[in-house]
């Protein structure tokens, strides 16, 4: 299981590593002694059920919600000492793109751009890649506000990739979108994962986007880790990721019931 | 220092595409017009009432600034109370409606930035307002002589309240993502603190054995708006009142980073 929580051999700083990491609200333990590894270039599917801490995760990660308990490093960057360092090695697309209806994707990406220290020489060059890149080039010079949700996505992606970030962080960044831009919004994820050399860390519950692009699989449930393993391995047996996952899940579950002695659910 | 600059100039660029600004403008600049010409008439009328009397001492004494750019500047400052919420309501709080908040808070700034840019891009604003209500005493330079040292001093009593009670709009953006909610908790602490305190001195110290001249009873006067802007508008610009100006727009910052701070705590 823990495979991928060997250092690296080059000697370059995992790209995530989380160690511990908790989050508590009172009483409801959201995310529970979290630990996993991703290393630079990976492309890796953060993975459980609805109210699994999926996204409370990312957005400890992200410097958003401070933890609880246990830390992490973004290539190699604390994000709790050194969270400045941390952030600016990070694009993150949370769950609704944060965007700003009123200006244009060009504005709100140079926007960005500013925000995250992009220096000012190759500002202008950087938001015109990025805008191309998500396919927005058409577009720059509309209102957000006008924009379909397919499009809003990619400026929320446009968002993400602006500063070449070494970890992109993306939190379902296909939900609530047609088939059409799914496809569209998953080739784009592809290309940047294999052209970039971007690190991607990429919560979904759509398999299929898994297996179209990640290397390895961290599952996660009632905020434990229960699966971290690369795509290769859980499919060789023959079974389908889907199946492999109603497995794991289901054998969890009844673990848990049996941990707290209650019927099981 | 980078960063606060990039949000105040996002943020003043946001506001003058939303109606709400256009809203406060007009209505600003008609209620500003329409006093103008209020002043300007009971002037006239003064003037020739003290005439009809021969009362030739105080027509003497009559002057475009005491008579005429006070009372219209000091009303004003008054009506800052009432339109300004309208403007700083989304500051913070649409930030948090929007989920552009989860941006700032995870880019490579401070609050600090996040919550100076607010107030800087509201100053600016007030700025717009300022130099509309100049316009008009502006006008009587072209026919009086109206003196430039104490007209000035009044446009920056105004400047100033103004300035001042975008530190609480910024505040009271930043405890809710309701603008709604932003705007009555605004306009409920500036009416406390430009027109209430003085009464609630009044009330609440006739009543307990403390006199109005008791510690508390002069600090709480001390937090009242209305006294620093009146010697302003008569042409003292004194350290203590600039003093009240700094220290209130300090604290209202100070809190509202605090919020925006714990808000991720909890």
């Amino acid at each position: 299981m823990s495979e991928a929580a060997k250092p690296t051999a080059a000697g370059r700083p995992p790209a995530i590593e989380v160690e511990k990491l908790s989050k508590r609200y009172g009483e409801h333990e959201a995310v529970c002694d979290l630990s996993f590894v991703v290393q630079p270039g990976e492309v890796v599917g953060f993975l459980g059920p609805n109210g699994a801490g999926k996204t409370t995760t990312m957005r400890m990660l992200t410097g958003f919600l401070p933890p609880s308990d246990g830390t992490a490093r973004i290539a190699g960057h604390d994000i709790f000492a050194d969270a400045l360092a941390a952030r600016r090695a990070i694009g993150y697309l949370p769950e609704t793109p944060p965007l700003y209806p009123e200006m244009t994707p060009a504005a709100y990406v140079d926007f960005v751009a500013k925000l995250k220290d992009v220096p000012r020489a190759g500002r202008r060059e950087a938001v015109d890649r990025a805008l191309e890149r998500c396919g927005l080039s058409e577009v720059r010079g509309r209102e957000i506000r006008q924009l379909s949700k397919g499009y809003r996505q990619r400026v929320g992606l446009a968002q993400a990739i602006v500063h070449e970030p070494q970890v992109l962080v993306l939190d379902e960044p296909t939900v609530g979108l047609d088939p059409i831009q799914i496809r569209e919004i998953r080739a784009l994820m592809a290309e940047l994962a294999t052209s970039g050399g971007q690190t991607v860390i990429l919560s979904t519950h759509i398999l299929a986007e898994v297996e179209a692009i990640c290397q390895r699989v961290v599952l996660i449930a009632r905020g434990r880790k229960v699966l971290d393993q690369p795509l290769a391995e859980l499919v060789a047996g023959g079974s389908t990721l889907e199946e492999v996952f109603t497995r794991v899940l289901t054998r969890d579950e009844a673990e848990s019931a049996a941990a707290v002695g209650g019927p099981s659910a | 220092m980078r960063h606060t600059l990039t949000i105040a100039s996002r943020e003043l660029r946001s506001l003058f595409v939303s109606p709400v600004a256009y809203v406060v403008l007009t209505l600003w600049s008609v209620i500003a017009g329409t006093f103008f010409l209020a002043s300007l008439i009971g002037f006239q009328e003064q003037q020739i009432q003290l005439q009809q009397y021969q009362m030739l001492d105080r027509l003497e004494q009559m002057n475009l600034n005491d008579q005429l750019i006070e009372p219209f500047i000091g009303s004003m400052w008054v009506i800052v109370l009432f339109l300004l919420p309208a403007v700083t309501m989304g500051l913070v709080a649409s930030e948090k409606a929007n989920g552009t908040e989860e941006l700032l808070l995870t880019s490579p700034l401070s609050i600090w930035d996040i919550v100076l840019g607010k107030f800087l891009a509201g100053a600016g604003f007030v700025a717009v307002m300022t130099a509309i209500v100049a316009f008009f005493p502006a006008l009587l330079f072209l026919y009086g002589e109206p003196e430039v040292g104490k007209t000035l001093s009044g446009l920056l009593s105004l400047l100033l309240v103004s300035i001042t009670y975008v530190a609480v709009g910024v505040f009271g953006s930043s405890v809710t993502r309701n603008q709604l909610i932003a705007f009555v908790l605004t306009l409920v602490l500036l009416v406390v603190i430009g027109m209430m305190l003085p009464f609630i001195v009044d009330i609440t110290m006739a009543g307990s054995g403390l006199g109005r001249d008791s510690a508390i009873a002069q600090v709480v006067a001390w937090m009242a708006t209305g006294s620093h802007v009146d010697r302003m508008l008569q042409g003292l610009i004194d350290t203590s009142d600039l003093a009240y100006f700094v220290v209130s727009s300090g604290v209202f910052l100070l809190l509202s980073k605090t919020v925006i701070e714990s808000a991720r705590w909890r």
